[in-house]
């Protein structure tokens, strides 16, 4: 009755007041910090007993001025009882009594029932009159009133709050609930460390597996049990027992939710150790006992994640991550059963954890399961591999249409983040300055965008979005120094073998406009390097078909058509200054020509351009530029790398000549032979050189400059005398002073400021002292590849490859992959004693055949298999030479009498090797 | 002419040290980096002369570690005809930055006083010298007097 009164009022009271939805809120704010009364501010408190104490007086004298103090006796003037002020209407008497309530008037002592009374009447009588007391008052006390009139009474506090404040009453009925699934099964209490010992120890002396089975099963199958097992010692809510009952289970939940996001800054309360070594307790037992409860029950909670994340959504994000930590502690998630049905389901449920929650699952692996990080890689790909290896796909059933390998690929990227926050990072302040090429577009190029919509791939590109989860980490793999697993472990081979790389590459077009199919593209660590390449290689083809097909519309359109091809006409005597002159042409010009398919003429040759020249003419101007005679380039004696000329006289536009060349090497997919240093790769993809850089830069300087980053002596400054003023010569060995600080000389380097030398020092060796040489080079490079995702899908090291091929020698696995033409077949005797011949030739001579079958002495991005040798019989025996078509890389062997004649031609021929013609 | 400080020290420290076993350091004003001095070993066979030897810093001492050559020709089994030395304390691999230039000539003295045949860098010497020793050290002397400086009196 008296609460019902009171809900009455109020709600009546809210719907007259105007301010009606100012003080809804306001109710609930005020709720739950009175009801805790705990985190609610001081000063706020103080204000509100005094205000209620003001009401409680004000409404004091209302009530005597209209009813009286209710004693015969009372001389009270202002007083019903005392019959002085009798007759006043509500609204004089409310007046009224705010007038007394300041003066301070006589109060009669009231009766010990009237206080209740007050509260009781308004339900019949005094309800209007509250209303037009309200309604006379100015707004700031009425609120107040309808403020305090709960607050009055503390019992009717709850029920007013859950009727009033919508979002506390869904927080208080989820709370109810969620309280009531764990007093369900609340025999499965929270696992700890020492529970599963002892359940362990239990299960080995009876022989009887069920306590432990029940244990796991009720544990597993939960996830807002499993989210709180393994708690660390410091959070109090660890150490419950297994003898909890269930009201403390109930209080632990509840309180445990309010207190979210002290959690989340804390770090999560769940201790990986302790979990890590129940598991490996856990193993004592023989695993048929519980494996297969287990497996279901890692398959149940991966479900049930799934529907909490994608639906329901009750559960917080850190008791979700803490779910997916710990069942990736698993040790035996890569056994059969687990890896068949539990892994998949939960790479699933992982899958829907939101970007915010991948983030801290990725953090949490980093700081907490770096020991696991390996044996979570090696698990998900046995997945992928097996799934791969056992299925047939089809056109209609492709890799990226299956959804356990790509929810494990997906999950994979987590941990390849894990794995780099694990490693040395480095600041991700030391960005080269992006490079903008503004493309001179054509106008007539433009129009056709519009109307011919494949050339809009060109647009789609600039927007290649980043992946969200890297934004959210601020993570960079430039930044990574050192991975804490190796990237290379994160290849699959037999998926990269596997996909059809056209397949996904489309995908990946389609990807960029749509997002809704698979690429694994998208994905590019778990991708070889050459399948990479192979898309790359799609890309770049497709680039150069659009702007072929573009030139043939422009020629039916009318104007004047456009070259579909990069032409370059050079004499071989001097390729250097032919192919600078022309390039530079092409680059002040038309830089968009750059993108179209180079066709390279040797004056006075015959030979037509299908990749084979080309292949030679970058493998002679490569050879021209990088000698050191040339002077744009020095040698580094200690790594047998080229650097930049820091003091060149060649002019910028030279620089960014080279920079076009590397670029169409690759867009061409033309192996160079260069040797630079990583840091130029890394520098290309945006990051400056740093310290660590001079490693394979310059190893003896490094050597001797990490010698004095671990010198500890306090004499450092005494014992290696070394200022802010370091020397270095030029190409003639002049010696060149530089100040690392302004008056360097005078600044001697101490314990305190070495690493900022050292940090100083290899700025100025790797970025400063070449910075305008550089600059140009990378422009250069830019102009060819800004629009192609390179830098998406590679890594330095992987450009690295992609420029140079990789160094591995493997002319077994040549043999094998080599394609035979024209009657040759493996059994031949020619082809047996050809190989045979080739496998004892020295290391150099196996260099200058694959120059003279391939163009170039480098082996592509893969190894040699991904050569595609082709050995074709060219007529029976004679005295003619073996020749090659390079573009194909096709070797014309005539079948030679003997092994003799052979091995003669054959190294005749390659020694002699150099110009096109044709025979 | 501002040069590195450190060398411009080591310098001062070898001259004020008065070294008996290397003498006469010549360096010119407009490179430091280029040191020259006499080798006046104690041992026989190499005792009746001395040896002119040069020393090249790099730009990047003390990071990187100096080159020794000898100017004077040598009958030994650790330096080669073109003067070259392999000395193990200047190595790349073992080269420490706080070594400094006198610790280096003491190694050097050192090995030319004894050799060490078994790393040799002329192994034909290497082999005399350890089959052989009168014959080596013979030659040896005989190749000292022909070839090397006056050793300084004092």
């Amino acid at each position: 009755m008296n609460s019902k009164s009171e809900t009455d009022e109020a709600s009546r009271g809210n719907e007259a007041s105007s301010s009606n939805s100012n003080i809804a809120p306001n109710f609930s704010e005020g709720q739950p910090t009175s009801s805790l009364c705990t985190s609610a501010d001081s000063n706020n408190t103080q204000d509100i007993m005094k205000r209620a104490a003001a009401k409680q007086l004000i409404e004091r004298y209302f009530y005597q001025l209209l009813d009286g103090c209710g004693n015969p006796n009372c001389d009270n003037q202002y007083c019903a009882s005392s019959g002085e002020a009798r007759n006043l209407t509500p609204n004089e008497a409310a007046a009224e009594a705010i007038k007394l309530f300041y003066k301070e008037a006589r109060l009669c002592d009231s009766l010990p029932n009237k206080v209740p009374r007050t509260e009781a009447s308004t339900c019949e009588s005094s309800a209007s009159t509250t209303c037009s007391v309200t309604e006379s008052n100015e707004k700031g006390d009425n609120k107040d009133k309808i403020t305090d009139s709960p607050m009055s009474s503390s019992a009717s506090l709850h029920e007013s709050t859950s009727k009033l404040g919508e979002p506390e009453t869904s927080h208080n009925v989820s709370l109810h609930e969620e309280s009531r699934t764990v007093s369900c099964h609340n025999n499965g209490a929270p696992l700890t460390e020492e529970r599963i010992y002892q359940l362990c120890d239990e299960c080995l002396q009876t022989k009887m597996p069920q306590p432990l089975v029940r244990a796991l099963g009720e544990a597993f199958t939960q996830p807002a049990i499993l989210a709180r097992c393994f708690q660390s010692k410091v959070v109090p809510n660890s150490s419950n027992e297994a003898s909890k009952t269930d009201k403390e289970s109930k209080a632990m939940c509840s309180s445990s939710d309010p207190d979210k996001d002290v959690d989340s800054v804390a770090g999560p309360g769940l201790d990986v150790a302790s979990c890590r070594r129940a598991f490996q307790y856990l193993a004592k037992v023989p695993s048929e006992y519980y494996s297969s409860a287990l497996v279901t029950a890692l398959t149940t909670l991966a479900e049930s994640l799934e529907i909490d994340l994608r639906i329901t959504k009750k559960m917080s994000m850190e008791d979700a991550v803490n779910c997916f930590v710990i069942a990736f502690e698993v040790p035996d998630l890569g056994c059969s059963d687990y890896l068949e049905i539990a892994l998949p389901a939960l790479c699933h449920a992982a899958e829907h954890l939101p970007v915010k929650g991948q983030a801290r699952l990725a953090r949490t692996w980093a700081l907490h399961c770096r020991e696991s990080l390996r044996h979570i890689l090696e698990t998900l790909q046995q997945l992928i591999t097996l799934r791969v290896i056992s299925t047939n796909y089809t056109s209609h059933f492709q890799v990226q249409d299956d959804e356990s390998v790509t929810m494990a690929t997906k999950l994979m990227k987590i941990l390849y983040y894990a794995n780099m926050l694990a490693g040395v990072m480095e600041p991700n302040t030391l960005r080269e300055e992006p490079i903008v090429i503004a493309s001179q577009l054509d106008p007539l190029g433009d129009v056709l965008d519009h109307i011919y919509q494949f050339s809009s791939l060109k647009n789609s590109k600039h927007s290649q979005p980043d992946d969200p989860l890297a934004v959210e980490l601020d993570l960079n793999v430039l930044d990574a120094r050192k991975p804490y697993l190796p990237f290379e472990e994160f290849y699959n081979e037999p998926l990269s073998d596997t996909i059809e790389m056209e397949v996904d590459f489309a995908n990946f077009k389609t990807e960029i406009n749509s997002g809704k199919k698979f690429t694994f593209l998208k994905y590019p660590f778990i991708l070889t390097a050459a399948s990479k390449s192979l898309g790359l290689y799609y890309e770049n083809r497709i680039r150069m078909l659009s702007e072929r097909r573009v030139s043939m519309l422009h020629a039916v359109v009318g104007a004047a058509p456009p070259m579909p091809f990069l032409r370059l006409k050079v004499r071989r005597s001097h390729i250097i200054d032919d192919a600078l002159v022309e390039l530079e042409m092409v680059a002040m010009e038309r830089v968009l020509d750059l993108k179209k398919q180079l066709v390279v003429e040797f004056e006075g040759e015959q030979g037509v351009d299908e990749g084979g020249v080309s292949k030679e003419f970058f493998q002679l101007i490569v050879e021209e530029i990088f000698n050191p005679d040339y002077g744009m380039f020095t040698q580094q004696q200690d790594s047998h790398t080229v650097w930049f000329n820091p003091t060149s006289f060649e002019t910028d536009a030279q620089f960014t000549l080279i920079g076009i060349v590397l670029g169409l090497a690759i867009y061409n997919n033309v192996i160079l032979a260069v040797d630079f240093p990583m840091v130029v790769y890394r520098k290309l993809m945006g990051k400056k050189g740093s310290f660590e850089d001079l490693a394979d830069w310059n190893p003896i300087l490094y050597r001797g400059l990490k010698d004095m980053l671990e010198y500890t002596g306090d004499d450092l400054e005494e014992v290696y005398y070394q200022t802010f003023r370091i020397c270095y010569n030029d190409v003639f060995g002049n010696n060149i002073f530089h100040d690392l600080k302004k008056d360097g000389d005078s600044i001697f380097v101490t314990q305190d400021n070495k690493k900022e030398f050292v940090d100083l020092y290899a700025d100025f060796l790797l970025n400063k002292s070449v910075e305008t040489q550089f600059k140009a080079f990378r422009r250069g490079f830019v102009m060819v590849t800004d629009e192609s995702p390179l830098s998406a899908l590679f890594r330095p090291e992987e450009v690295e490859t992609l420029v140079c091929g990789s160094k591995n020698f493997d002319f077994n696995e040549l043999e094998k992959s080599t394609e035979y033409d024209g009657g040759y077949t493996a059994e031949s005797k020619t082809i047996k004693d050809f190989w045979s011949i080739v496998h004892s030739l020295s290391l150099d001579d196996k260099r200058k055949l694959l120059e003279f079958t391939t163009g170039s002495d480098r082996v592509p991005v893969g190894g040699l298999s991904y050569l595609k040798l082709v050995i074709a019989r060219n007529g029976p025996d004679c005295d003619r030479l073996p020749t090659a078509h390079t573009c194909f890389n096709v070797l014309l062997l005539p079948e030679y009498d003997s092994k003799e004649k052979l091995q003669d031609r054959l190294m005749k021929a390659i020694s002699y090797s150099k110009g096109f013609g044709m025979l | 002419m501002a040069a590195t400080r450190r060398l411009q020290k080591e310098l001062n420290d070898i001259r004020q040290s008065g070294l008996k076993s290397f003498r006469d350091i010549q360096v010119d004003e407009s490179n430091i980096l280029t040191w020259q001095g006499l080798i006046v070993p104690d041992n026989p066979p190499y005792n009746k002369g001395a040896f002119r030897i040069e020393i090249n810093f790099p730009a990047e001492y003390p990071f990187k570690p100096p080159k020794i050559s000898f100017k004077t020709k040598i009958y030994h089994p650790n330096i080669d005809e073109k003067g070259q030395v392999c000395l193990p304390i200047i190595s790349a691999e073992n080269w420490k930055p706080a070594t400094k230039t006198d610790q280096v000539i003491q190694a050097l003295v050192a090995l030319v006083n004894d050799p060490e045949p078994e790393h040799p860098l002329r192994a034909e010497l290497a082999e005399e010298f350890l089959k052989d020793r009168k014959k080596f050290t013979k030659n040896a002397e005989e190749f000292t007097k022909k070839h090397s400086e006056k050793r300084p009196t004092d």
